[in-house]
């Protein structure tokens, strides 16, 4: 079934699966905004998580505003934004949702007959930075509205 | 006396989230962040209930729930993990080693309480 999977279907449970993360963990609604342009950030806080296997590899990507990272951290927490003060917070819960949603899809590809890894999260924060995939790998950026703010979610694939 | 249940997950958001599930009950919470700590803490602290993550660095959920079934001492212990994966391979590794139940990320408080509260008694605290 692996050979049927395509990038369009990734992307598609993708954005069934960070609604329901969204729902579940921080009880915040967010929105796949179809075509939308890519927003600008500041300062950003992008969570990662890989995934391999014989047939399958890539990279799910969490890119979020520093701001609306710490709201998101403080929902997960049951907490204030205020009471969030350090970096280490806010990066640890980006880190947890990157890993969900990477544990989801890894999950999804599997049951598609692409068995595969996941690997623990990372973090990357910056004001100015870019991803480039590896050759050869299919790339989807998904932009998603929580309230006021915008947030993109980026799936590498490749089928080996 | 206090329901004891060990938190074994490398991420500490998720051990911050599931120490405030149990915030309202009597429970004495333990906390490890892979699965090395967490069968130290297991032979150390005698828990009811291990909630265990199954991806972790060091020693990972599953080699630690193998371990813990080797042990005579601590075999008897229940097991609830909790996962990102749902996948079918994944849990019916996780079925075939032994665990009471299992809970996939992401999840609510709530589901995580009612799956304790069938293997662990417990007990509300009085109101202040």
């Amino acid at each position: 079934m692996s050979q049927t999977v395509q990038i369009t279907d990734v992307s598609a449970f993708m954005a069934r699966h960070l609604a329901d993360v969204f729902d579940t963990m921080l009880s915040m609604k967010a929105v796949l905004m179809p075509k939308a342009e890519l927003p600008s950030f500041g300062e950003r806080v992008s969570g990662s998580a890989g995934f391999g296997g014989e047939k399958v590899t890539g990279a799910v990507y969490l890119h979020l505003s520093e701001p609306f990272a710490k709201r998101v951290a403080a929902a997960m927490l049951g907490l204030s934004p205020e009471e969030i003060t350090g970096e280490s917070e806010v990066n640890d819960v980006v880190g947890e949702a990157a890993n969900m949603l990477t544990g989801g899809l890894k999950s999804w590809l599997c049951d598609a007959g692409s068995e595969c890894a996941v690997s623990t999260p990372a973090i990357i924060r910056g004001t100015s930075f870019a991803i480039e995939p590896m050759p050869n790998v299919e790339r989807e950026w998904l932009v998603f509205e929580c309230g006021q703010d915008r947030f993109v979610v980026e799936v590498h694939l490749k089928f080996n | 006396m206090a329901t004891k249940i060990l938190s074994v997950d490398d991420s500490r958001t998720i051990r911050l989230i599931v120490g405030k599930a149990f915030r309202p009950y009597e429970v004495q919470l333990f906390e490890a962040s892979n699965g090395e700590e967490g069968l130290a803490a297991a032979a150390r602290e005698k828990p009811d209930l291990i909630i265990l993550d199954v991806t972790m660095p060091v020693m990972d959920g599953v080699t630690m729930l193998t371990k813990l079934k080797e042990n005579a001492e601590l075999k008897g212990i229940p097991v609830i993990m909790l996962t990102a994966e749902s996948g079918r391979d994944n849990v019916l590794q996780i079925a075939k080693i032994g665990v009471r139940d299992y809970l996939v990320k992401p999840f609510k408080e709530d589901q995580l309480i009612e799956k304790a509260g069938r293997i662990v008694t417990l007990q509300k605290k009085p109101a202040a």
